[in-house]
């Protein structure tokens, strides 16, 4: 005897398992987090840096240092500029910048020890004043120093500024040859950058000090 | 060692102590504290009998490409209140994963 099926009733397992599959690969896609893109461009002119940032960047030409050991500086640009080597100028935002102290003055001391030491170029203080900076107390640096050995100078300026409990850093270095000459421009962008510069979430020790706070409780 | 320096604050306030162990010598121990302004103890422990038991020196030395061997490496670990070890990382410490970590024990440590 031929056995009748009805074809509705053989295609609904089909049916059901496609949906299954369906949900399974959405579910799958729902379970990948969307890695945030590294700078968006936002319409008030500004870029967007990993969601958490929001500055004026500097224009066409400076590329986007990508820190490869982690831990040096949070975010940083480049323009490799015409001239002999070394003429570069980097700036950079670091929410860990060296030294411990939580007070600016010593931290300034601490830093400036510390700062471009491996370059051997030691450099010199040219002036340091205190400033307000994102409404918060700041320090301004102005440092000079070269390396007659390896025929390179640089000049930077460095803003430790106060922010809750702990001191985040801006700076900006530029390097010539010892026969090069400075270029104020860059550092004109590097202001821009730090005057715009805005935090859109809270930071790692912010979310900490929430969390101890909700211990505590 | 600058970085636990800079957290030193939040480390006390979860209870935690810090202990730097070297196997320079009291001297030359106290000048790089001061150097770098550090307020906890640096140990001196010249024949590594403390690094020993928590991995820091090994009798199978790694080799450099000299053939030289690294017996020491740079380590850091977390022992709780009751003495077990919880954390054990090689090489940079890495301060942020630590004070996660120092928060989750203190969770564990009230019940929460």
């Amino acid at each position: 005897m031929e056995r009748q099926t009805k074809p509705g009733l053989t295609l609904r397992p089909w049916v059901a398992m496609l949906i299954m599959i369906g949900l399974l690969l959405g579910g799958c896609a729902m379970m990948i987090p969307e890695k945030p893109q590294t700078l968006v461009p936002t319409d008030r002119g500004t870029a967007i840096f990993l969601e958490k940032y929001e500055f004026k960047r500097p224009p066409a030409g400076w590329l986007l240092m990508k820190n490869l050991e982690g831990g040096d500086f949070e975010l940083g640009f480049l323009k490799v500029e015409k001239g002999a080597f070394p003429s570069q100028t980097t700036f950079i935002f670091d929410d860990e910048p060296f030294g411990n102290s939580r007070q600016l003055e010593t931290r300034a001391r601490q830093y400036c020890t510390r700062f471009l030491f491996d370059s051997g170029m030691f450099p010199e203080i040219k002036k340091q004043e205190a400033v307000e900076l994102m409404g918060q107390p700041a320090l301004a640096i102005h440092l000079e120093g070269e390396n007659p050995n390896r025929n390179e100078k640089a000049k930077s300026k460095v803003y430790l500024i106060k922010k809750g409990e702990r001191i985040i850093s801006f700076v900006c270095t530029q390097w010539r040859p010892l026969s090069g000459d400075f270029d104020p421009e860059p550092f004109e962008y590097f202001e821009t950058f730090v005057r715009s510069f805005k935090f859109l979430k809270p930071s790692f020790h912010e979310e900490l000090n929430e969390k101890m706070r909700k211990l505590k409780g | 060692m600058d970085g636990h320096q800079r957290d030193l604050y939040l480390y006390e306030r979860l209870n935690a102590r810090v202990l730097g162990v070297s196997m320079d010598d009291v001297t030359t121990n106290k000048y790089f504290a001061q150097s770098l302004g550090l307020e906890f103890p640096i140990l001196s422990n010249t024949l590594a009998w403390m690094g020993a038991p928590y991995g820091a020196y090994s009798d199978k030395p790694p080799f450099l490409p000299d053939g030289s061997p690294i017996r020491f490496g740079r380590r850091t670990v977390v022992i709780d209140k009751k003495g077990i070890v919880r954390y054990i990382k090689n090489g940079s410490p890495d301060n942020r994963e630590i004070l996660e970590l120092l928060v989750k024990l203190e969770k564990e440590f009230q019940g929460k």
